[in-house]
């Protein structure tokens, strides 16, 4: 990036300060101010200030508590929101040039708080010298590092399956379907006993891209692992590729009525619902929100995960995993090599696992006390049998073709399109420049 | 002048229409409890949602809770620090509506009577800040306070509420101040009074409806605001009670029982503000005019 | 800007609630004595000028950058307002959010006076009344859209449509928020909910300052109730009208919070508002100097409806 030409809006040197002296009264304020902030604390020496999406707030806090035992004098202030809030915030704070020393990262690129983003703006800190960056499975390095440095630590990785109610599997008298056909097979069974199949609720924009992603594995990548590469360079457009295919199933199981009515208009805390009370049989999901449905239904032990089969070969089977939400240090910290500490020690395999357990994810380095959630004992073989891919947004060049994939899957669901033009909208927003 | 003599001694209660209720009235009455009823259908929903645990909330969100759980104020008021909170958002909240009172009702007592010329066009000039998109100014105004050392501070937050809710204020007071009769100013000016001590003793006073009006619709706003707080007070001791809330919402694991009884008692203490301002309004009418 | 102020003038602008007798020209030769110092306004345009149009200044820039929001940028002259031109998206959600705002401000205030009007006499419950219709006013809007969800549930026996089918009107059932045609009106009908109350407020203390001996005389005079409405209170209503006007017209334009939490534009792009559409743009596509440049339309864009309104609704007050 060739930043000598250009601005860079530091907040030093804009001469934001001599704009200010313009206004009298700003002057007088500016004035003012060490009087005032003597007594007030803005939040600069000493505190680590964290800033995380709603979802990181019990390992989080779980881990800092832990760190403070053995760091008694490590003092944190920690902020937790909605994703969308946190975004917008962080975002702001970033571009004022005033980010908290540790924050909410999303692996990889295509969004707008990505690793990949902020570290090409020199937003993040470089943690490739932290002992646990040499454990990253190679599979994993597009959402840890850039570049060769790694800026991400994230706990690991989040599967895309079913999350189906046992006892409504049983009083249909099915199985875990293994293959596609035998997914038709159960459906219908299940259609045929008065329960929803599938529950969906698509008016939630992240639940569209669910079943695309269960999908795309097995239409896109067992066939052919370079599509990331062909797409960048042009080669390869959503269109005319596997996508089709996997968009052309989304669409079949609406067509059969294998999803509850109206899934546009349903939210995931409905479609969280419907399974958990066993009125719909299952819910493609990532395995992230296991503890929200777990806590839903009446008994725990009835919701179980398997692999959602997309493809027709049961020992070739391809399945989403994608680096979760992580954290990041910023690159002005204050405070880095308090943050590096803390960062080393969220590292270490204990608290890998602790952060994992609690968000339902499958550590990225594993030793034998490693104990995953036993719901996401099917997808272990797979794991390590390298049949994993990351969630497509992760290698997508900009934040837009995400969006545009949930319009698109919204759009084809309320049958304002068909699978050519929700695969157009989102080529036309891959060929946007980031 | 005659509407100022008409005015002075309204003691009946306003639209009164007569000494004994009519059938009329009861019908008026059925009528609009009526509509209330359809307005409290999502606040019955609020309410049964916050006495509920996930599974009930998951298994009939809207069906009456059986039995109801009160865990949930507890839980929230505990988790979501909503002691200190309150505290945070009552001491922004009000030094913020001071200032906008105070503020507000002085620079739209020039610009309602100063209609022409530099003054329509400061009017102009404030209704813009109404217009304006907060996105536009929300870079360099963080930037600012940052620079001040004023994040993470109350003066910060009163700061910003003062100057990004007085064009409403401006223009409420405004609106109102040209529509009241002048004669009573203008007497006072005739006696020896100076503007100071006519707009405080004469035209502040007056001002009451529309004062209660500016409080209410202006901490309503302060109150509930969660964006700014975050920005600018997150991670410090002065957060606000929006930004407790608003943490139990997550993308995919959240508890809304909790959420929904933290907003219960998170609207409490605005509600109470508008009844006894309602009162302290009306009351202000009657007996506001004595001269 | 001058001929506008020109015109406004002359007969003291809004100053219908004197009373509706004549002899108001006279006053402006005691002008001089009636304007308060300049001072008074001083305080507040300090303050307004740090918070909101220095740092508002200081951000148009943006808009003639190609700045992401963060890192550096380059100055593009006004290639992000021609890209403006040729964006589907954001020229589409013209047409929604004009939509949203008609309908927000004629049903929010038509329902709001209503109230005000019925609250306003002496039925007994008139304080629970008020405070009934004015509480949805004092949750939090993203909050509001997130309760909306459970009451816009579209299964059969759930919210709102199980209680439409309690009460035999199950053939109304809608997807509410699926429907694509229908999703913007649920938001409106949502946002109606919250802010009639509010409009109800302005009303009422507009209401409160029509004299009680105005009806009085009236009805002495034997004017029936629509005549007194008529001729009586609505022309004093003028500066409350014109207020709620304005804002609900503003507020409906700028609307973001529900709209975003609510639907988030969907489904698909059906409920798209230039409000959700330059959000996105900066915060979720990282375009922070398009976006800007989309905030700066809107602005003017809102400005121009918000002048030309006051002008007529001024002029109105005069004549009314």
């Amino acid at each position: 990036m060739t930043t000598g030409s250009r601005f860079r809006p530091d907040r030093r040197t804009l001469g934001r300060r001599g704009l200010l002296r313009i206004g009298g009264g700003a002057a007088a304020l500016a004035a003012l101010s060490p009087v005032l902030t003597a007594c007030s604390d803005s939040g600069g020496s000493g505190k680590l200030r964290l800033v995380g999406v709603a979802d990181q707030q019990k390992p989080v806090e779980e881990l800092v508590a832990r760190y403070r035992t053995s760091h008694p004098d490590a003092e944190f202030a920690t902020s937790f929101a909605p994703t969308d809030q946190v975004q917008t915030v962080l975002r702001t704070q970033l571009a004022g040039g005033n980010a908290p020393d540790v924050h909410v990262l999303y692996p990889g690129s295509g969004s707008a708080m990505s690793m990949v983003e902020l570290a090409k703006a020199g937003l993040l800190a470089d943690l490739s010298e932290q002992s646990w960056t040499k454990e990253v499975p190679s599979n994993f390095h597009p959402a840890y590092r850039h570049e060769g440095k790694t800026y991400l630590y994230s706990a690991g990785s989040s599967v895309i399956g079913a999350i189906h109610n046992k006892k409504a599997f049983a009083r249909a008298g099915v199985e875990p379907p293994r293959t596609w056909k035998e997914l038709l097979d159960v459906c219908a069974e299940l259609k045929a006993k008065g329960i929803i199949p599938i529950a969906l609720g698509t008016q939630t924009p992240w639940v569209t891209q669910l079943i695309s992603y269960a999908l795309v594995p097995n239409a896109v990548y067992a066939r052919n692992p370079a599509f990331d590469a062909e797409m960048a360079s042009g080669k390869a457009h959503f269109r005319d590729s596997g996508w089709a295919d996997a968009m052309g199933k989304y669409q079949e199981l609406q067509r059969r009525g294998f999803f509850n009515e109206n899934p546009n208009g349903t939210t995931y805390e409905q479609q969280t619902s419907m399974v958990a009370s066993g009125r719909a049989a299952m819910a493609v999901q990532v395995s992230a929100v296991l503890a929200n449905f777990r806590q839903a239904a009446r008994n725990p032990d009835d919701l179980g995960m398997f692999p959602f089969p997309g493809g027709d070969d049961a020992a070739k089977l391809w399945i989403p995993a994608g680096i979760v939400v992580g954290l990041g240090i910023s690159a002005r910290s204050r405070n880095s090599a308090e943050a590096k500490a803390f960062v080393e020690f969220l590292g270490r395999q204990q608290n890998v696992d602790r952060w994992a357990r609690s968000v339902a994810a499958i550590p990225f380095k594993r030793d034998a006390a490693t104990r995953t959630d036993p719901a996401l004992d099917g997808f272990l073989p797979l794991i390590d049998d390298n049949r994993a891919v990351p969630f497509m947004d992760q290698s997508w060049p900009n934040a837009e073709v995400q969006p545009a994939h949930f319009a698109a899957v919204q759009d084809l669901l309320a049958g304002k399109t068909d699978v050519d033009g929700a695969l157009g909208q989102m080529d036309e927003a891959y060929g946007k420049k980031s | 002048m005659s509407t100022a003599t008409a005015r002075g001694p309204a003691k009946a209660k306003p639209g009164r229409t007569g000494r004994r209720p009519k059938y009329g009235q009861y019908a008026l009455e059925l009528l609009m409890i009526a509509v209330a009823v359809v307005f409290l259908f999502p606040v019955y929903a609020l309410v049964t949602l916050a006495m509920k645990d996930p599974r009930q909330i998951s298994e009939s969100p809207l069906s009456l809770p059986s039995p109801p759980t009160f865990g949930n104020f507890g839980d929230a008021w505990s988790s979501a620090s909503l002691g200190p909170a309150l505290l945070n958002s009552t001491v922004i909240t009000a030094v913020s509506l001071l200032l906008l009172i105070v503020l507000g009702s002085t620079g739209a007592y020039y610009l309602a009577r100063c209609a022409r010329g530099l003054g329509y066009g400061l009017y102009i000039l404030f209704l813009l800040g109404i217009v304006l998109p907060f996105q536009l100014g929300m870079i360099p105004l963080y930037r600012l306070v940052d620079d001040l050392g004023w994040l993470g501070t109350y003066q910060g937050m009163v700061l910003f509420y003062t100057g990004i809710q007085l064009p409403f204020t401006v223009f409420l007071y405004t609106g109102f101040i040209r529509a009241l009769p002048q004669d009573y100013a203008q007497a006072a000016l005739i006696d020896g009074c100076d503007h100071r001590q006519a707009f405080t003793r004469i035209v502040f006073p007056l001002l009451r409806p529309i004062t209660g009006t500016v409080i209410i619709l202006n901490a309503v706003f302060i109150w509930n605001d969660f964006f700014t707080p975050l920005l600018y007070l997150g991670g410090s001791d002065k957060e606000t009670v929006p930004v407790g809330i608003f943490a139990f919402v997550g993308q995919y694991v959240s508890d809304y029982g909790l959420v929904f009884a933290g907003l219960v008692l998170a609207a409490l203490p605005i509600l109470i503000v508008f009844v006894v301002l309602q009162r302290y309004v009306i009351k202000g009418f009657a007996g506001g005019l004595k001269g | 800007m001058t001929s506008t102020s020109e015109k406004t003038v002359p007969g003291p602008a809004g100053r219908a609630a004197d009373g509706p007798d004549t002899g108001r020209g006279r006053r402006v030769r005691h002008r001089d004595h009636t304007i308060p110092p300049w001072l008074f306004v001083v305080p507040a345009l300090v303050v307004y000028g740090i918070v909101v149009l220095y740092p508002s200044l200081a951000g148009v820039m943006y808009a003639f950058t190609d700045w992401s929001g963060i890192g550096g940028f380059s100055f593009t002259g006004t290639d992000n307002f021609r890209a403006l031109l040729d964006d589907g998206r954001a020229l589409e959600s013209v047409s929604n959010t004009l939509l949203l705002t008609l309908a927000v401000v004629v049903v929010q205030n038509g329902i709001g006076l209503l109230l005000a009007l019925g609250v306003h006499t002496s039925i007994k419950s008139r304080a629970v009344l008020r405070l009934v219709f004015f509480a949805p006013a004092v949750v939090s809007p993203v909050m509001v859209a997130i309760l909306w969800k459970y009451v816009y549930n579209p299964e059969n026996g759930a919210g709102l449509n199980g209680l439409l089918g309690a009460v035999g009107l199950g053939g109304l059932r809608q997807d509410w928020l699926g429907n694509p045609s229908l999703a913007l009106w649920s938001v409106a009908a949502m946002v109606v909910w919250q802010y009639a109350g509010y409009s109800m407020v302005v009303f009422l203390a507009g209401l409160q300052g029509v004299p009680a001996e105005l009806h009085e005389a009236a009805r002495i005079d034997g004017a029936g109730s629509w005549q007194r409405f008529r001729y009586v209170t609505w022309p004093l209503l003028a500066p409350a009208l014109t207020i709620n006007l304005m804002l609900s017209t503003i507020g409906g334009l700028k609307l973001f919070d529900q709209v975003y939490a609510a639907t988030n534009g969907g489904p698909g792009t059906s409920s798209e508002t230039l409000s959700t559409v330059l959000y996105k743009e900066a915060f979720v596509y990282g375009k922070f100097g398009y976006s800007t440049a989309v905030a700066l339309v809107l602005a003017l864009f809102v400005a121009a409806v918000s002048l030309v309104q006051l002008r007529y609704l001024r002029a109105r007050e005069v004549t009314a």
